[in-house]
């Protein structure tokens, strides 16, 4: 039941976080494993969503701070995450995959709580208050993270921009 | 507002929360401002690409993992990787310390006269000590004489002014 709900929510809130499938399902397992052991201290009047996602948060960043996975590189963008719109033009189409693989790669600059807050809001299209929940902290502060967060990534998608341009 | 102002509201801008005021002041600055134009772009296209990234399937080999675990006994499992806790390196660094030390000691060519040094502190260490004992033995004599003296000028005080027989 829990590995039906959950499974593909953590998983991928994993691949985006570590941008590593291998590692991405091996985290996927400690969650479930924590998960399990910890369900006896669950509160009844706390929202069991986010308490499940806020674990998951937990776990990925203690263990990104423990490993800093920032040192390795993320898997190439092609591997899982190439998609193809038939209603788009081929140079539009380029245009959009290569922006998504600036974008996946970018996710490594972005310090550990601001990228795990993007990628609830961005990726998983989150509300602030259900992210606030998640991570523990008030909204405003979530949105100045994904505030910080989003600059940092249109800049780096700007400079790259820019390069293509020079070419 | 500056550049450095007004990217910090395009963000929000995008997601429509802000005043009509501020509105107005970000949009006058954007028809003014090609750089932050262009940023504004970007900043779109990187929400765009996110929303765009698919949600992946969850493997079976790591589905059938999942619903394995609770069948999965705890099991006492050793791991190194507390080693790697960022809290325990001065300790690590303290005792690496340590152990060079201990290892210039025992595998020293000139052990023998390290072992002599430290003898030699020791002995030292041990006459102070025997000095400062001896020194404290003296100063208890002393103060036994100061009492005995205190007392017999005490008995010896007059206070009523008594005559001897």
């Amino acid at each position: 039941m829990l590995v039906n709900t959950y499974s593909k929510n953590i998983f991928n809130i994993a691949y985006q976080f570590t941008g590593s499938y291998q590692e991405a399902e091996d985290m996927t397992q400690d969650i479930f494993l924590k998960l399990y052991n910890s369900l006896s201290k669950y509160d009844f009047q706390k929202n069991f969503n986010a308490w499940i996602l806020t674990l998951a948060k937990n776990y990925l960043i203690d263990q990104y701070r423990k490993t800093k996975w920032e040192k390795k590189s993320r898997d190439d963008y092609k591997d899982h995450l190439l998609t193809s719109d038939e209603f788009m033009s081929p140079e539009d189409e380029l245009v959009k995959e290569e922006n998504k693989k600036i974008i996946w790669e970018g996710l490594n600059k972005l310090p550990s709580d601001i990228r795990m807050t993007i990628i609830l809001r961005d990726i998983q299209g989150k509300k602030y208050d259900e992210i606030a929940e998640i991570m523990s902290l008030p909204v405003g502060t979530i949105k100045s993270r994904i505030n910080r967060g989003r600059l940092q990534l249109a800049k780096i998608l700007n400079d790259k921009k820019e390069k293509r341009h020079e070419l | 507002m500056n550049c450095e102002k007004i990217q910090e509201l395009l963000s929000p801008y995008i997601e429509d929360e802000l005043s009509e005021e501020r509105k107005q002041e970000v949009e006058k600055h954007l028809q003014g401002c090609a750089s932050c134009r262009m940023l504004l772009v970007s900043l779109k296209e990187a929400r765009e690409a996110m929303g765009a990234f698919p949600q992946l399937e969850v493997s079976e080999r790591l589905m059938s993992q999942l619903y394995a675990l609770p069948h999965r006994k705890k099991r006492f499992k050793f791991s190194f990787d507390f080693l790697l806790r960022p809290s325990l390196q001065p300790i690590l660094a303290a005792a690496t310390i340590i152990l060079t030390l201990i290892s210039f000691y025992f595998f020293n060519p000139n052990k023998a006269q390290i072992d002599k040094s430290i003898n030699r502190q020791i002995h030292l260490g041990y006459s102070e000590i025997e000095r400062l004992y001896a020194k404290a033995e003296t100063l208890a004599t002393n103060i036994g004489e100061y009492k005995n003296n205190i007392l017999v000028s005490l008995l010896n005080l007059n206070p009523f002014g008594e005559t001897e027989e």
